[in-house]
């Protein structure tokens, strides 16, 4: 009886240690993950990818702290009123974090999505003499995340985005991107409606497009 | 029981709260504080970020010894062993720079380099390829660049003083043999090379690494595109001829072939000519790309060359009636070429590879029959270690193959020579700060036919400003073998050799460069003689020479809306005693003033890209015999506006439209005299002139894929 009762606590004292490192995962990439997604600023945004940094130096096997970490710095990117060399800075830190990611979990539509989105920054931040080499390399990209998972709102949202430069630069209408916009908000609806309380896998990008919409579809 | 409760007591002494704080401030080697630093306890989800002022606070319910991380971009992370036991503790680390290779100072004497990636570049590769005077020739947008100049009766690369034949071409690192087609002489020749090959590449006009070596002036690396991104087929239709290239792009490995075929026939029966051809120049390449990754960051690449063309030219004689001579010239060429890159273990990393290039000319002059063959293969290997982010030293084995043979087919007169060289070079880049490196490295070599070993020592420092502008410093030996036309009449003829000294301002910001340079050059042993080829006499090696003087780029991408430009000046002063001089003049290569212009504006609107190019000099020196003196005339300056506008109605097709010399100015690049004095004893001549008044190109590009957005921009 004795040994039994000792059995079962050890079993428990286990299963409490195993759970615990589980739970603290989770609760600390819902934290961080709410954190990011009202960060504004860019030293916000930095403590956003300290954070996911740290949590991806204890949970080796996850693809998504480095995800975040590497979204964080892209966003740091497009959001730094800073020059070139400081740009460059932040994505070469965010491809880093991607690269990760995608050694962890290859061929995963939301990565390559980020992926573009990178590729994306590094165009804009220099897009005239950037932009022969980086614009079909991003679309390529967001093409790939597509074909890995149609159902991704934020990779069709990019492509979106991509698309509308494209027909810009060439004089054509937004009627292709804009159709991208429309089909990207129906799959963000159906994401938000299918979210589970908990949930850690990206949500991020309908604000992008409800904005392209309003500004360019209307 | 007693178990249980000891697990009990477990759980509880888990929950018991001993909290300690950690704070500080983080500042750097020059004690400003640094914010946005990642602080945590290595192990745990305890951490947090420093403040802007570079304050930070931790606390933790940890207890026991722990490792405390600092980490932040551009500085070396630290480490500190702490024991948490519920007391405050103060850490004020000071976090020291890394070494940074997208942000560090370059070395830019000398250089002008054309990369996507890299940052201290003057253009971007897509730049070279829509300059309007290039008219698709990678060289002709190099001519817009400052330290070369424009010698139009020739078409080559001449850099500060120096001839063509001081400039080495190299593809991925590989020497190219005979990079520019045969032609006649005063017909300008172009690369063989189409632009669209290549991703990026490195002209250097002096001063450059002891990497590369057999070049006198200047060195010039084109580096090949990786992987291409798409499966695609491009057709091209041209004015001068057709082509199609289709890119095939696997997982790993991509595979591009393409061919062309052109013949400027029906053009020139359409525009007027300057010259009397016979049969107007003609020709047809095919080449093969293959690239294939090697692991996680190697690449191979193979890539194959080879061309047929030649064409029949009456050139007039001074002085004489008629249409003069004819000149009949088939040339066949072949390069070949294998190289890799691989990234080892410990901060080694490697590349290296083998090239081939076979060039034979088939000339009739009258009723003479010539046939020259030259033949180069070159290998080398190079390791290249990184010891630090300070310290990085490379170290390289060269070796080259030389074949040359001549011939008087007619008269079965045949001569040849064939010469290997051994070299061995060391590099070492030394980093004391982000704003200033060393480079020192030396050059070793061996000829086996000329018996000679050498030694060129090169250095080079540079230092970077607070406001991004930048000074850099070279100076180095330069050795080279005289050509080949040479050697084969004086075989024991030992390396000509150059030194360089260059000063060089560098700053690129917010879309503007501005590039500045002066630079001093000396020439010993260089090659005097009589005669003309393959009748040199007399050949010495007593030649020395100078070039000395400065040249301003400014670019400017900003000022004005969707348009792109940049102006050049080049100031040389070069005298040198060479050829058949027998005292130091001013070559008729080298024009003291040289400037250009070149702009790029985008027209949403019309879906179109103009371009407009101007280029301008102060004419080229020759010698009229009626005259006492040696380069005792000048020619007047040489003007050219060339326009170009490419429309893009789809974004998969181009139509390309240019002119060069629009103004139809007649420039002349000299003049050629005839051999003996008239009755009235005065020496008749007549101008060497361009080809044609104008040159009109008209081309259009499809793209064929499955990416609608794919086009042959990259062609033009």
């Amino acid at each position: 009886m004795k040994k039994h009762t000792l059995f079962i606590a050890l079993l428990m004292f286990i299963a409490s240690i195993a759970n615990a490192t589980n739970e603290a995962y989770e609760k600390a990439m819902l934290k961080e993950i709410q954190a990011l997604g009202k960060a504004g600023p860019v030293s916000e945004l930095q403590k956003s990818a300290n954070s996911f940094a740290r949590i991806a130096e204890m949970n080796a096997g996850e693809w998504l702290p480095d995800y975040y970490a590497a979204l964080a710095y892209a966003n740091m990117g497009f959001r730094t009123e800073g020059g070139l060399e400081e740009k460059d800075g932040y994505y070469a830190q965010a491809k880093k974090h991607i690269e990760k990611a995608n050694a962890i979990s290859p061929n995963n539509s939301e990565i390559v999505a980020v992926e573009g989105y990178i590729i994306m920054g590094e165009l804009a931040a220099d897009s005239n003499s950037r932009g022969q080499s980086l614009s079909g390399l991003a679309m390529q990209t967001f093409g790939k995340a597509i074909g890995l998972n149609r159902q991704n709102p934020r990779a069709i949202i990019l492509m979106a985005q991509m698309e509308y430069g494209m027909a810009q630069f060439f004089g054509q209408g937004p009627e292709k991107a804009c159709g991208l916009v429309g089909s990207s908000l129906e799959l963000f609806a159906k994401e938000s409606s299918e979210a589970k309380e908990g949930n850690l896998n990206p949500t991020w990008g309908k604000g992008m497009a409800e904005e392209m919409k309003e500004r360019t579809c209307k | 029981m007693k178990a249980l409760f000891t697990i009990c007591l477990f759980f509880l002494v888990n929950l018991t709260l001993a909290q300690t704080t950690i704070k500080g401030i983080v500042k750097d080697n020059k004690g400003e504080t640094v914010p946005g630093v990642n602080i945590f306890l290595k192990g745990t989800y305890e951490g947090t970020s420093s403040e802007v002022d570079g304050s930070y606070e931790l606390e933790t319910d940890e207890t026991g010894k722990f490792i405390l991380v600092f980490q932040a971009m551009g500085f070396k992370s630290q480490e500190f062993e702490i024991d948490l036991n519920g007391s405050a503790q103060t850490f004020n680390p000071i976090l020291k720079e890394t070494i940074n290779e997208m942000t560090a100072v370059t070395i830019t004497a000398g250089a002008m380099e054309a990369s996507d990636e890299k940052r201290a570049v003057v253009l971007r590769p897509i730049d070279i390829v829509t300059v309007p005077s290039a008219m698709g020739d990678i060289i002709g947008a190099f001519q817009t660049l400052p330290g070369t100049a424009n010698v139009g009766n020739d078409g080559r690369l001449f850099v500060r003083g120096g001839d063509a034949s001081e400039t080495s071409i190299f593809i991925d690192g590989m020497k190219v043999g005979n990079a520019f087609g045969t032609t006649a002489s005063n017909v300008p020749t172009r690369t063989r090379f189409n632009p669209n090959l290549f991703k990026g590449s490195f002209f250097s006009t002096g001063g450059y690494s002891a990497e590369y070596g057999h070049a006198l002036s200047s060195a010039l690396a084109l580096n090949t595109v990786d992987i291409p991104v798409r499966n695609q087929g491009d057709i091209s239709l041209m004015s001068v001829g057709v082509g199609y290239s289709q890119t095939l792009v696997g997982e790993k490995n991509s595979l591009t072939a393409t061919a062309n075929y052109m013949d400027l026939s029906p053009y020139q029966a359409m525009v007027t000519q300057n010259f009397d051809w016979e049969r107007a120049p003609y020709g047809f390449d095919a080449e093969v790309s293959l690239r294939q990754k090697w692991g996680k960051s190697g690449m191979v690449k193979a890539y194959a060359h080879t061309e047929s063309g030649g064409m029949k030219i009456w050139q007039k004689i001074p002085g004489s009636e008629g249409r003069g001579q004819l000149v009949d010239l088939k040339n066949h060429y072949t390069f070949t070429s294998g190289s890799f890159k691989q990234i080892g273990k410990n901060d080694w990393s490697y590349y290296g590879g083998i090239s081939y290039s076979n060039n034979v000319d088939e000339f009739t002059l009258d009723q003479i029959d010539i046939r020259n063959q030259n033949q180069v293969i070159h290998g080398k290997a190079v390791a290249l270690k990184g010891f630090s982010d300070k310290f990085s030293l490379k170290t390289g084995l060269e070796t080259y193959l030389f074949s040359y043979e001549e011939g008087l087919k007619s008269e079965n007169l045949i001569r040849d020579f064939n010469d290997f060289h051994a070299n061995i070079f060391t590099e070492g880049d030394y980093y004391v700060s982000n704003k200033l490196i060393f480079r020192g490295g030396l050059r070793a070599g061996h000829s086996v036919l000329a018996d000679q070993t050498w030694l060129d020592p090169r250095f080079s420092l540079a230092y970077k400003f607070e406001n991004e502008g930048q000074v850099s410093l070279a100076a180095g030996q330069f050795s080279q073998m005289p050509v080949e036309q040479l050697r084969i009449a004086s075989p024991e003829v030992q390396n000509t050799i150059a030194n360089h000294l260059i000063l060089n301002y560098f700053l690129t910001k917010n879309g503007r460069t501005i590039r500045a340079e002066a630079f001093y050059k000396d020439y010993k042993k260089i090659l005097t003689y009589e005669g003309t080829q393959y009748f040199y006499r007399n050949i010495q090696q007593n030649g020395t020479g100078y070039a000395q003087g400065f040249d301003v780029f400014y670019r400017d991408q900003k000022t004005v809306k969707n348009t792109d430009f940049w102006v050049t000046y080049s100031f040389v002063d070069s005298r040198r005693k060479f050829a058949q001089f027998t005292e130091m003049v001013q070559p008729g290569f080298a024009p003291r003033h040289n400037a250009s212009i070149v702009v790029k504006h985008f027209v949403s609107g019309l879906k179109s890209q103009l371009g407009g190019s101007f280029a301008i000099n102060d004419g080229y020196t020759y010698t009229d015999p009626n005259f006492a003196g040696q380069m005792n005339a000048k020619t007047k300056g040489f003007r050219d506006l060339s326009l170009s506008w490419s429309y893009l109605p789809k974004p998969n097709l181009i139509i390309h439209f240019a002119c060069s010399n629009v103004l139809g100015r007649d420039n002349i690049f000299g003049y050629q005299f005839s051999p003996t004095p008239n009755e009235s004893g005065k020496y008749e001549s007549l101008p060497i002139r361009q080809t044609a008044p104008r040159f009109i190109f008209v081309g259009i590009f499809l793209t064929l894929s499955k990416d609608k957005t794919a086009n042959n921009l990259n062609n033009l």
